[in-house]
């Protein structure tokens, strides 16, 4: 896995499309065997918040519950916005296993050392 | 060398999944063949005509033909060393 891909994830359940095609982008890249690291920020967080995912499905697309579980699975990271959580009444235990509590800093850290990032 | 004569190691019958199902199925798939086995893919998904000559290109296996049978697309892939 020489490739690294961030994929910011800012759109929640208001918009399942535009949720879900992150995880569609992220899930392909796992499978060509590029490194996925997926950040939460804004309502993206939404998304990360156990039993949300399971109820988001974008027509045309895979579950987002589904494509979730697949990069989880296949070792995908899930960074998530530490402000924007505690905007949203959010803590560690309402996330999803392997979602992980950051800041900008390593946010940066992580576009900075990727190969590519895509923002949606 | 035509379809009917290639060997098949494993089929994946990804008929009905959506974008990105099909490649993240083949990549798993792919994962237990051997170097040089041959794996075929059937999937509906209009996508996978670009996908999967896509993710062969990327992930360093061979696509050895595709073709339509009614409204499915047939690959046949073989796992690179």
């Amino acid at each position: 896995m020489a490739e690294k891909l961030v994929v910011m994830v800012t759109h929640g359940t208001a918009d399942p499309e535009l949720a879900t095609i992150p995880f569609a982008m992220a899930g392909a890249a796992i499978a060509s065997d590029v490194e996925v690291v997926l950040g939460f920020q804004g309502d993206g967080c939404e998304l990360v918040r156990k039993g949300v995912a399971e109820t988001v499905h974008a027509d045309e697309f895979a579950p987002l519950g589904d494509l979730l579980e697949t990069i989880q699975e296949m070792g995908g990271q899930l960074l998530v916005c530490s402000p924007c959580m505690k905007k949203r009444g959010l803590t560690e235990d309402d996330l999803v296993e392997g979602a992980e509590i950051v800041a900008a800093g390593r946010f940066v850290a992580e576009v900075t050392s990727a190969t590519n990032s895509l923002v949606y | 060398m035509t379809q009917t004569q290639i060997e098949v190691d494993a089929e994946l019958d990804a008929r009905g999944l959506s974008c990105p199902m099909p490649i993240v199925k083949t990549a798993k798939a792919m994962k237990e063949l051997a170097p040089g086995q041959v794996l075929k893919l059937v999937a509906t998904d209009r996508g996978s005509v670009a996908d999967v000559p896509a993710w062969c290109t990327t992930t360093g296996n061979e696509l050895i033909e595709q073709h339509e049978e009614g409204d499915a697309f047939v690959f046949h892939l073989r796992k690179g060393a």
